[in-house]
Protein backbone atom coordinates (compact mmCIF):
# COMPACT_ATOMS: atom_id res chain seq x y z
CA UNK A 1 0.00 0.00 0.00
CA UNK A 2 1.52 3.34 -1.21
CA UNK A 3 -1.02 5.43 0.73
CA UNK A 4 -1.68 8.02 -2.24
CA UNK A 5 -4.90 10.18 -2.36
CA UNK A 6 -5.59 9.68 -5.67
CA UNK A 7 -8.67 11.14 -5.13
CA UNK A 8 -7.40 14.19 -4.86
CA UNK A 9 -6.28 14.28 -8.38
CA UNK A 10 -7.65 15.80 -11.61
CA UNK A 11 -6.92 14.07 -14.50
CA UNK A 12 -7.59 14.92 -18.42
CA UNK A 13 -7.57 12.06 -21.20
CA UNK A 14 -7.63 12.98 -24.15
CA UNK A 15 -7.97 10.23 -27.50
CA UNK A 16 -10.16 10.22 -30.70
CA UNK A 17 -11.94 6.51 -29.44
CA UNK A 18 -14.63 6.42 -27.45
CA UNK A 19 -13.13 2.70 -26.48
CA UNK A 20 -9.90 3.92 -25.21
CA UNK A 21 -11.21 7.16 -23.48
CA UNK A 22 -13.53 4.72 -21.57
CA UNK A 23 -10.59 2.05 -20.89
CA UNK A 24 -8.46 4.69 -18.92
CA UNK A 25 -11.32 6.27 -17.05
CA UNK A 26 -12.43 3.03 -16.09
CA UNK A 27 -8.37 2.07 -14.47
CA UNK A 28 -8.55 5.98 -13.18
CA UNK A 29 -11.08 6.01 -11.36
CA UNK A 30 -10.87 2.72 -10.20
CA UNK A 31 -7.67 4.23 -9.00
CA UNK A 32 -9.76 6.45 -7.16
CA UNK A 33 -9.33 9.26 -9.10
CA UNK A 34 -12.58 11.26 -8.75
CA UNK A 35 -12.47 13.82 -11.31
CA UNK A 36 -11.63 13.07 -15.04
CA UNK A 37 -12.06 14.87 -17.76
CA UNK A 38 -12.57 13.43 -21.03
CA UNK A 39 -12.03 14.87 -24.62
CA UNK A 40 -12.31 13.55 -27.86
CA UNK A 41 -9.82 15.81 -29.48
CA UNK A 42 -6.89 17.88 -29.19
CA UNK A 43 -9.16 20.91 -30.28
CA UNK A 44 -11.87 20.24 -27.19
CA UNK A 45 -8.73 19.50 -24.82
CA UNK A 46 -7.59 22.72 -24.62
CA UNK A 47 -10.70 24.69 -23.13
CA UNK A 48 -10.93 22.04 -20.94
CA UNK A 49 -7.38 22.08 -19.81
CA UNK A 50 -7.77 25.90 -19.48
CA UNK A 51 -11.22 25.41 -17.48
CA UNK A 52 -9.96 22.65 -15.04
CA UNK A 53 -6.16 22.66 -14.53
CA UNK A 54 -5.91 19.06 -14.39
CA UNK A 55 -3.06 17.75 -12.72
CA UNK A 56 -2.33 15.42 -15.14
CA UNK A 57 -2.30 14.77 -18.79
CA UNK A 58 -3.22 11.09 -20.40
CA UNK A 59 -3.37 11.68 -24.52
CA UNK A 60 -3.09 9.67 -27.13
CA UNK A 61 -0.47 10.68 -30.31
CA UNK A 62 -2.62 10.09 -33.36
CA UNK A 63 -5.67 12.10 -33.40
CA UNK A 64 -7.75 13.93 -36.44
CA UNK A 65 -6.76 17.49 -36.42
CA UNK A 66 -3.98 18.52 -33.74
CA UNK A 67 -2.23 15.40 -32.44
CA UNK A 68 -0.97 14.69 -29.54
CA UNK A 69 2.04 15.97 -30.09
CA UNK A 70 0.92 19.35 -31.08
CA UNK A 71 -1.18 19.42 -28.11
CA UNK A 72 2.18 18.71 -25.63
CA UNK A 73 4.11 21.85 -27.24
CA UNK A 74 0.99 24.16 -26.59
CA UNK A 75 0.50 22.79 -23.63
CA UNK A 76 4.30 23.32 -22.67
CA UNK A 77 4.92 27.29 -24.51
CA UNK A 78 1.27 28.64 -25.30
CA UNK A 79 0.86 31.50 -23.13
CA UNK A 80 -2.47 30.58 -22.37
CA UNK A 81 -1.95 27.31 -21.35
CA UNK A 82 -2.38 27.38 -17.51
CA UNK A 83 0.21 24.95 -16.09
CA UNK A 84 3.04 24.61 -18.56
CA UNK A 85 4.57 21.84 -15.54
CA UNK A 86 1.86 19.48 -15.82
CA UNK A 87 2.94 16.45 -16.69
CA UNK A 88 2.08 14.62 -20.50
CA UNK A 89 1.92 10.93 -20.31
CA UNK A 90 1.47 9.67 -23.84
CA UNK A 91 -0.36 6.84 -24.78
CA UNK A 92 0.26 5.64 -27.83
CA UNK A 93 -0.19 2.92 -30.40
CA UNK A 94 3.97 4.05 -31.81
CA UNK A 95 6.46 1.32 -29.89
CA UNK A 96 9.38 2.88 -31.79
CA UNK A 97 12.40 4.44 -30.39
CA UNK A 98 12.19 7.10 -32.69
CA UNK A 99 8.66 7.59 -31.31
CA UNK A 100 9.87 7.89 -27.90
CA UNK A 101 12.00 10.23 -28.74
CA UNK A 102 9.74 12.43 -30.59
CA UNK A 103 7.38 12.44 -27.77
CA UNK A 104 10.00 13.31 -25.63
CA UNK A 105 11.42 16.33 -27.64
CA UNK A 106 7.66 17.94 -27.61
CA UNK A 107 8.15 17.56 -23.69
CA UNK A 108 6.38 14.60 -23.06
CA UNK A 109 7.04 13.28 -19.41
CA UNK A 110 6.10 9.62 -19.67
CA UNK A 111 5.60 7.46 -22.65
CA UNK A 112 2.59 4.22 -22.41
CA UNK A 113 2.85 1.98 -25.96
CA UNK A 114 -1.18 0.81 -26.04
CA UNK A 115 -2.35 -2.22 -25.54
CA UNK A 116 -2.56 -0.50 -21.82
CA UNK A 117 -2.52 -2.24 -18.95
CA UNK A 118 -3.53 -0.94 -15.30
CA UNK A 119 -0.12 -2.28 -13.81
CA UNK A 120 1.96 0.08 -16.19
CA UNK A 121 -0.51 3.67 -15.79
CA UNK A 122 -0.03 3.26 -12.66
CA UNK A 123 3.80 3.04 -12.47
CA UNK A 124 3.68 6.11 -15.18
CA UNK A 125 1.74 7.91 -12.19
CA UNK A 126 3.75 7.13 -9.61
CA UNK A 127 6.69 8.31 -12.09
CA UNK A 128 5.47 11.17 -12.43
CA UNK A 129 4.64 12.19 -8.82
CA UNK A 130 7.84 10.66 -7.31
CA UNK A 131 10.62 11.12 -9.48
CA UNK A 132 9.44 14.59 -11.17
CA UNK A 133 12.15 15.63 -13.73
CA UNK A 134 13.91 19.15 -14.18
CA UNK A 135 12.83 21.84 -16.63
CA UNK A 136 14.71 22.82 -19.28
CA UNK A 137 14.34 26.29 -21.32
CA UNK A 138 16.50 26.49 -24.15
CA UNK A 139 15.93 28.33 -27.62
CA UNK A 140 14.70 25.63 -28.92
CA UNK A 141 12.87 23.32 -26.24
CA UNK A 142 10.73 24.11 -23.38
CA UNK A 143 9.66 20.96 -21.25
CA UNK A 144 10.83 17.75 -18.92
CA UNK A 145 14.49 17.44 -18.80
CA UNK A 146 15.08 14.57 -21.65
CA UNK A 147 18.49 12.78 -20.07
CA UNK A 148 16.39 10.25 -17.89
CA UNK A 149 20.04 9.66 -15.47
CA UNK A 150 22.24 12.32 -14.77
CA UNK A 151 25.62 10.73 -16.10
CA UNK A 152 28.08 12.89 -14.13
CA UNK A 153 31.14 10.83 -15.18
CA UNK A 154 30.55 12.51 -19.07
CA UNK A 155 33.43 14.66 -20.37
CA UNK A 156 32.51 14.76 -23.94
CA UNK A 157 31.82 17.35 -26.06
CA UNK A 158 28.06 19.11 -25.19
CA UNK A 159 25.26 17.22 -26.74
CA UNK A 160 22.70 19.93 -26.27
CA UNK A 161 22.00 20.86 -29.38
CA UNK A 162 21.58 24.76 -29.07
CA UNK A 163 24.85 24.85 -26.23
CA UNK A 164 26.70 22.90 -29.23
CA UNK A 165 25.78 25.18 -31.44
CA UNK A 166 26.72 28.14 -29.35
CA UNK A 167 29.86 26.73 -28.45
CA UNK A 168 31.25 26.52 -32.55
CA UNK A 169 29.76 30.21 -32.63
CA UNK B 1 34.07 35.10 -25.98
CA UNK B 2 32.46 33.92 -22.95
CA UNK B 3 29.65 32.00 -23.60
CA UNK B 4 25.74 33.11 -22.62
CA UNK B 5 24.28 31.22 -20.39
CA UNK B 6 21.81 29.00 -23.49
CA UNK B 7 20.12 26.71 -21.07
CA UNK B 8 18.20 27.50 -17.63
CA UNK B 9 17.64 23.90 -15.53
CA UNK B 10 15.60 24.36 -13.04
CA UNK B 11 12.79 21.94 -10.43
CA UNK B 12 9.53 23.21 -10.59
CA UNK B 13 8.23 22.50 -6.84
CA UNK B 14 6.28 18.92 -6.88
CA UNK B 15 2.91 20.13 -6.65
CA UNK B 16 1.44 16.77 -7.64
CA UNK B 17 3.24 15.02 -4.63
CA UNK B 18 2.05 17.81 -2.32
CA UNK B 19 -1.44 17.20 -3.77
CA UNK B 20 -1.34 13.18 -3.12
CA UNK B 21 1.08 12.34 -0.81
CA UNK B 22 2.30 8.75 -0.39
CA UNK B 23 5.44 8.30 1.52
CA UNK B 24 6.33 4.59 -0.03
CA UNK B 25 6.74 4.93 -3.63
CA UNK B 26 5.55 1.63 -4.61
CA UNK B 27 2.66 0.62 -6.98
CA UNK B 28 -1.08 0.93 -4.70
CA UNK B 29 -1.56 -2.95 -4.99
CA UNK B 30 -5.15 -2.16 -3.58
CA UNK B 31 -5.69 0.33 -6.47
CA UNK B 32 -4.52 -1.94 -9.00
CA UNK B 33 -6.48 -4.75 -7.87
CA UNK B 34 -9.73 -2.66 -8.05
CA UNK B 35 -8.74 -1.39 -11.49
CA UNK B 36 -8.55 -4.80 -12.81
CA UNK B 37 -11.25 -5.82 -11.33
CA UNK B 38 -13.38 -2.88 -13.02
CA UNK B 39 -11.81 -4.00 -16.26
CA UNK B 40 -13.08 -7.54 -16.05
CA UNK B 41 -16.25 -6.12 -15.17
CA UNK B 42 -15.83 -4.20 -18.39
CA UNK B 43 -14.66 -7.02 -20.68
CA UNK B 44 -18.44 -7.92 -21.38
CA UNK B 45 -18.33 -5.04 -23.84
CA UNK B 46 -15.16 -5.81 -25.59
CA UNK B 47 -16.58 -7.64 -28.40
CA UNK B 48 -18.92 -4.95 -29.13
CA UNK B 49 -16.25 -2.30 -28.76
CA UNK B 50 -14.04 -4.28 -31.20
CA UNK B 51 -17.14 -4.85 -33.61
CA UNK B 52 -17.51 -1.09 -33.85
CA UNK B 53 -13.50 -0.38 -34.28
CA UNK B 54 -13.64 -3.29 -37.24
CA UNK B 55 -16.45 -1.58 -39.04
CA UNK B 56 -14.81 1.88 -38.45
CA UNK B 57 -12.23 0.28 -40.52
CA UNK B 58 -14.21 -1.46 -43.42
CA UNK B 59 -16.11 1.96 -43.70
CA UNK B 60 -12.28 3.69 -43.87
CA UNK B 61 -11.13 1.14 -46.64
CA UNK B 62 -14.41 1.90 -48.60
CA UNK B 63 -14.21 5.82 -48.44
CA UNK B 64 -10.24 5.72 -49.45
CA UNK B 65 -11.65 3.36 -52.24
CA UNK B 66 -13.76 5.76 -53.38
CA UNK B 67 -11.81 8.80 -53.14
CA UNK B 68 -8.42 8.17 -52.78
CA UNK B 69 -6.28 10.95 -51.01
CA UNK B 70 -4.36 12.76 -47.79
CA UNK B 71 -7.56 12.71 -45.55
CA UNK B 72 -8.96 9.03 -46.47
CA UNK B 73 -5.73 7.67 -46.58
CA UNK B 74 -5.47 9.39 -43.01
CA UNK B 75 -8.68 8.20 -41.82
CA UNK B 76 -7.36 4.65 -42.51
CA UNK B 77 -4.15 4.96 -40.84
CA UNK B 78 -6.53 6.16 -37.87
CA UNK B 79 -8.48 3.01 -37.68
CA UNK B 80 -5.97 0.25 -38.52
CA UNK B 81 -3.79 2.08 -35.59
CA UNK B 82 -6.40 2.09 -33.06
CA UNK B 83 -7.45 -1.38 -33.42
CA UNK B 84 -3.81 -2.27 -33.15
CA UNK B 85 -3.38 -0.76 -30.00
CA UNK B 86 -6.74 -1.86 -28.79
CA UNK B 87 -7.20 -5.26 -30.09
CA UNK B 88 -4.82 -7.38 -27.81
CA UNK B 89 -6.92 -5.46 -24.61
CA UNK B 90 -10.40 -6.43 -26.30
CA UNK B 91 -9.23 -10.26 -26.32
CA UNK B 92 -7.84 -10.11 -29.92
CA UNK B 93 -4.28 -10.25 -30.07
CA UNK B 94 -4.14 -11.47 -33.99
CA UNK B 95 -6.54 -9.07 -35.02
CA UNK B 96 -3.92 -6.34 -33.22
CA UNK B 97 -1.06 -8.07 -35.19
CA UNK B 98 -2.82 -7.72 -38.45
CA UNK B 99 -3.72 -3.76 -37.77
CA UNK B 100 0.10 -3.43 -36.89
CA UNK B 101 0.85 -4.67 -40.12
CA UNK B 102 -1.91 -2.53 -41.83
CA UNK B 103 -0.61 0.35 -39.62
CA UNK B 104 2.72 -0.40 -40.81
CA UNK B 105 2.06 -0.43 -44.71
CA UNK B 106 0.33 3.05 -44.55
CA UNK B 107 2.44 4.88 -41.88
CA UNK B 108 5.54 3.96 -43.94
CA UNK B 109 4.58 4.65 -47.37
CA UNK B 110 5.55 7.75 -48.17
CA UNK B 111 2.56 10.33 -48.63
CA UNK B 112 1.62 10.23 -52.29
CA UNK B 113 3.21 7.05 -52.72
CA UNK B 114 0.81 4.14 -54.58
CA UNK B 115 -0.77 2.01 -52.07
CA UNK B 116 -1.16 -1.38 -53.22
CA UNK B 117 -4.78 -1.91 -52.86
CA UNK B 118 -4.80 -5.10 -53.46
CA UNK B 119 -2.71 -5.98 -49.83
CA UNK B 120 -4.22 -3.18 -47.95
CA UNK B 121 -7.65 -5.10 -48.64
CA UNK B 122 -6.02 -8.61 -47.96
CA UNK B 123 -5.49 -7.01 -44.19
CA UNK B 124 -9.23 -5.92 -43.64
CA UNK B 125 -10.37 -8.83 -44.91
CA UNK B 126 -8.12 -10.72 -42.84
CA UNK B 127 -8.94 -8.41 -39.68
CA UNK B 128 -13.09 -9.39 -40.74
CA UNK B 129 -12.35 -13.03 -41.46
CA UNK B 130 -10.49 -13.57 -38.01
CA UNK B 131 -12.93 -11.17 -36.04
CA UNK B 132 -15.97 -12.93 -37.09
CA UNK B 133 -14.43 -16.31 -36.75
CA UNK B 134 -13.32 -15.00 -33.17
CA UNK B 135 -9.83 -16.63 -33.39
CA UNK B 136 -8.53 -15.73 -30.17
CA UNK B 137 -5.64 -18.38 -30.07
CA UNK B 138 -1.90 -16.97 -31.25
CA UNK B 139 -1.02 -20.31 -31.64
CA UNK B 140 -4.29 -21.26 -34.38
CA UNK B 141 -1.75 -22.30 -37.92
CA UNK B 142 -4.56 -20.98 -40.20
CA UNK B 143 -4.21 -17.15 -38.38
CA UNK B 144 -0.20 -17.66 -38.12
CA UNK B 145 -0.17 -18.88 -41.54
CA UNK B 146 -1.94 -15.41 -42.58
CA UNK B 147 0.22 -13.41 -40.29
CA UNK B 148 3.23 -14.05 -41.54
CA UNK B 149 2.22 -13.81 -44.77
CA UNK B 150 0.72 -10.59 -44.83
CA UNK B 151 4.00 -9.39 -42.62
CA UNK B 152 6.34 -10.38 -45.38
CA UNK B 153 4.17 -9.01 -48.41
CA UNK B 154 4.71 -6.03 -45.84
CA UNK B 155 8.09 -5.73 -45.92
CA UNK B 156 8.63 -6.57 -49.41
CA UNK B 157 6.45 -4.18 -50.34
CA UNK B 158 8.30 -1.32 -48.38
CA UNK B 159 11.75 -2.73 -49.68
CA UNK B 160 10.38 -1.28 -53.16
CA UNK B 161 8.85 1.94 -51.97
Amino acid sequence: MSGYRFDRLKVLVVDDNVHMRKLVSTILQAFGVQQVFEAESAERAWPLLRENNPDVVILDWMMEGMSGIELTRMIRTDAQAPNPFVPVIMLTGYTSVDHVRQARDAGANEFIAKPVAAKTLMSRLVSVIEHPRPFVRTKIYFGPCRRRRANDEYHGPERRADTAQQAAE
Amino acid sequence: MARQQPIELFMPPNMLKAKVGGGLGGIDMGALKRAESALENLSGEFAAWLDQDVGRLVEARKQFSKKPGAESRAALLRAAHDIKGQAATFNSPLVARIAASLSRLLGEIPPGGDLPAGLVDAHVQAVQVIHRQNITDVKNPMAQTLCAELDAKVSEMLAKA
